[in-house]
């Protein structure tokens, strides 16, 4: 844990400082048709406050797992989990999470949206429309408020989910491949927006992906995962210059940084293209739920 | 893998539990009726009902009415099928009449039909057409709109595909949109003769007239409360067999994928 | 559409139709119905007043709803029907909860609905007399099962189609399990609820009106029998319109509520 070189930008004390998260040695098991699956083999990391932290792996490397252990929506496994040294056991009030799919409620406008964890803690009405309202405002979302997601494109309402996971002021936010469903110029300038806003308000985030691009643009430091079952391969330090933009991408630094977390990656990558062929011709199923 | 399984976990376990509550549940009610609980003038010991089987069975002809209510579904279902799909065909053809009638035979599918019997019964008479009209007459919108459904409901590359190889107007048709739309079509099939099939009965009883609905009838009347209740329990069996064996039928005719 | 141009109107036809060929069709359908009607009934083709001059069918359309016994009979048959909705819906709102929120539940007790459900209902007529008498309670009951097994069914389906990751964002802020059911669950199942209940009314309004029909002495079912009893066709049609016109529009009304908030919600 001792970096020589900050990156430029960041909060500075933020690696001197405890961890926020902590996560020991998780172990999680599912049980299929074909037999015991190990998800996730012993998986540890600490994440500083302040941090982007990124988590990069091959399909089926247990991302999703772990991102479900460390947000309490998962149990049975061994290990612990830990947000500021306290033990987590179900979901968390300092973590909030960002999910995968299109997750905003079909039935609620964007306000509503966003002001729902506010009203699911029971804040008075008022409170919690100026809160929705600035976090809103904050995705960039400004003269939105009434619509219904039914309305917005796919990118806006995962900025709607941002807000209102935002809204909850977590201390350290969870994204599981927030951008997967988006195309690749949304993505590139919904990461902008994530990391401006990460950096606006120091929010500790760990972001789950399996775009190379994506984790290097936005992280800090990256851990490498390798394919099933998912253990820790490498972490990574990304020393590039913040703050960032999109247009690091073009720079010869963040090639670099691509090119080596791609050959780690394609390694365990083209080990899982394997073992899922063959699965799927000995018509075994395949990764679990 | 080897590990016993909890027996809260096998296959069969859910299964188990259904037919047992129901077993049961009708024990309590035998047990009940015997403790006075329940007043055995309104609901007989379930054992008397299964008591009741043989004899209404014997007595009262029930192969035959069984027959005679299984014809009038049949001539029902082949009239809901033949009209309800050239219906379909119809209105898929002609777009404008389509936009025209749409909502209404859709209205009319959500209407109460059923109770046009006496107006039937005037038309017809107190006899079997009365009641194979009925059982036309609430099978038809359905069937028109599902066959409409299948239709509409052809991807749109197959039609392209079908336009590729120059196919000609019917070649189009009875070459890609129809064998498309029949995996849709069945599905309406086996709708129109369960419609046809719960306003047979029905009528039956009613009018009292033909076959298993005029059974319970006449048991009601007669006070006869465990064949009643027997006769009851044996159009529900009928039903539950014919609508398992259509829905097999759909399944094995549905073309996999 | 190449098929729109079969239909349309000859080029002679005044400028509104071929503007508005739906309506111009749908009138010249109604039209011509009406008119082939109103011939057969001149006709003397069929037997007597089985198919009554739209004349006396509207005569005795406004004779109907201009004699006040007549809403006795509708407010006994709304009461009967009102009821029994509530009932069957209330019941049918539980069990589909239950059951489509438990696998174990779902696949020891759904085939009880599944299979029960497209059975003829009125069959239970004779029995719900011996419980409940002759008087509105039969028709209640009648209403009440009828109305049960859709609603039940489409809940049970609702609960299973509910978006998983919904419910995951529901417990990653902590809801608890009163939120959960009035903050995820019911909107989440707004569309198979209004469904059950749109097809509930359907199926409820049909069990109450057969019931009056075959034994009552009020309500629209038995105001319909009598006409027949007493042979009077156009009273008969009349009464039938009128039923078919509220059965459409409730139906259309449930849709529109259920539809409206698709269009901006869904």
């Amino acid at each position: 844990m001792t970096v020589v070189a900050m990156p430029s930008g960041r909060m500075p004390g933020a690696a001197t400082a405890e961890p926020i998260l902590t996560v020991d040695n998780i172990v999680k098991q599912f049980e299929t048709p074909d037999g015991v699956l190990t998800a996730v083999d012993n998986v540890s990391l600490s994440v500083r406050p302040g941090e982007f932290f990124g988590v990069i792996g091959p399909s089926g490397c247990g991302k999703s797992t772990l991102f479900n252990i460390i947000g309490g929506l998962l149990d049975g496994y061994d290990g612990t989990v830990r947000v500021a040294g306290e033990t987590v056991d179900g979901p968390h009030p300092s973590i909030g999470m960002i999910f995968q799919e299109e997750s905003t409620f079909p039935w609620r406008s964007v306000i509503d949206n966003v002001a729902f964890p506010l009203e699911i803690a029971g804040l008075p009405k008022s409170e919690r429309y100026d809160r929705a309202r600035h976090f809103v405002s904050l995705v960039g979302l400004d003269g939105f408020e009434r619509r219904f997601p039914a309305e917005l494109s796919g990118g806006m309402r995962q900025r709607v989910s941002m807000a209102r996971t935002l809204a909850a002021q977590p201390k350290i936010m969870l994204m599981d491949e927030p951008f997967a469903a988006l195309d690749e110029q949304t993505r590139l300038l919904l990461g902008d927006k994530v990391l401006q806003i990460q950096q606006e308000l120091k929010q500790t985030t760990l972001l789950i992906t399996h775009n190379i691009t994506e984790a290097v643009q936005l992280s800090d430091r990256i851990m490498v995962m390798t394919y099933r079952p998912g253990k820790v391969k490498r972490i990574v330090e990304i020393d590039l210059p913040r703050p960032r933009t999109s247009e690091i991408v073009s720079s010869e630094a963040f090639g670099r940084y691509v090119a080596q977390i791609w050959s780690d990656l394609r390694e365990e990558a083209t080990r899982g293209l394997v073992e899922d062929e063959s699965r799927k011709l000995r018509g075994g199923a395949g990764a679990p739920p | 893998m080897t590990r016993p399984v909890p027996f809260s976990q096998r296959r069969y376990f859910p299964a188990v539990l259904g037919l047992g509550s129901f077993a049961a549940f009708v024990i309590a009610v035998e047990f009940l009726v015997y403790a006075d609980i329940l007043n055995r003038f309104i609901i007989p010991p379930p054992s008397d009902v299964i008591g009741a089987f043989p004899r209404v069975i014997m007595e009262e002809h029930v192969l035959a009415r069984f027959t005679q209510t299984a014809l009038e579904a049949l001539a029902a279902s082949v009239l809901v099928t033949i009209f309800g799909v050239a219906g379909g065909v119809l209105l898929y053809q002609f777009t404008l009449l389509r936009r025209a009638t749409e909502t209404w035979v859709a209205a009319i599918a959500a209407a109460p039909l059923v109770l046009m019997y006496p107006l039937y019964l005037v038309i017809f008479g107190r006899n079997a057409t009365t009641i194979v009209m009925m059982g036309f007459t609430a099978g038809l919108a359905p069937i028109i709109l599902k066959t409409l459904e299948g239709l509409s409901g052809t991807r749109r590359v197959l039609i392209n595909v079908g336009r590729s190889f120059n196919l000609t107007r019917s070649q189009q048709f009875w070459k890609i949109l129809f064998p498309a739309a029949l995996p849709t079509i069945f599905v309406g099939m086996r709708l129109g003769l369960i419609f046809a099939l719960i306003n047979i009965v029905g009528v039956e009883y009613l009018i009292n007239f033909g076959g298993l609905g005029q059974l319970i009838n006449e048991l009601a009347e007669r006070y006869d409360l465990a064949g009643t209740y027997a006769a009851i329990c044996f159009v529900i069996l009928v039903s539950i067999i014919v609508f398992a064996l259509t829905e097999r039928l759909e399944r094995w005719l549905r073309p996999a994928g | 559409m190449a098929e729109t141009g079969r239909l349309s109107a000859p080029s002679l036809a005044p400028s509104w139709v071929r503007e508005h060929p739906v309506t111009a069709l749908r009138i010249f359908i109604i039209v011509t119905v009406l008119l082939a009607w109103e011939g057969l009934a001149r006709s003397g083709w069929l037997y007597r007043d089985v198919v009554p001059s739209l004349v006396a069918i509207g005569h005795a359309l406004y004779e109907t709803l201009a004699d006040p016994t007549f809403y006795v009979h509708l407010y006994a048959t709304f009461y009967e029907i009102a009821i029994g909705m509530a009932i069957g819906g209330v019941a049918g709102l539980a069990v589909g909860i239950l059951i489509g929120g438990s696998k174990l539940m779902q696949r020891a007790y759904e085939p009880f609905l599944y299979y029960l459900g497209p059975c003829p209902k009125i069959i239970f007529f004779p029995v719900m007399i011996m419980w409940f008498g002759v008087g509105p309670g039969s028709k209640i009951a009648m209403g009440a099962i009828s109305c049960f097994f859709p609603v039940a069914l489409n809940v049970a389906g609702g609960m299973r189609e509910i978006d998983k990751v919904l419910i995951r964002v529901g417990r990653s802020f902590r809801a608890n399990t009163w939120q959960m059911v009035t903050k995820i669950y019911m909107p989440a199942m707004r569309h198979p609820i209004i469904n059950g209940l749109r097809l509930g009314l359907g199926v409820c309004l049909i069990g109450t009106l057969l019931a009056e029909t075959k034994l009552s002495n009020r309500g629209i079912g038995f105001l319909v029998i009598q006409a027949y009893t007493l042979f009077n066709m156009p009273q008969m049609y009349s009464l039938l319109i009128v039923l078919f016109v509220i059965a459409i529009g409730a139906n259309a009304l449930i849709g529109r509520l259920g539809g409206l908030d698709s269009i901006r919600r869904s």
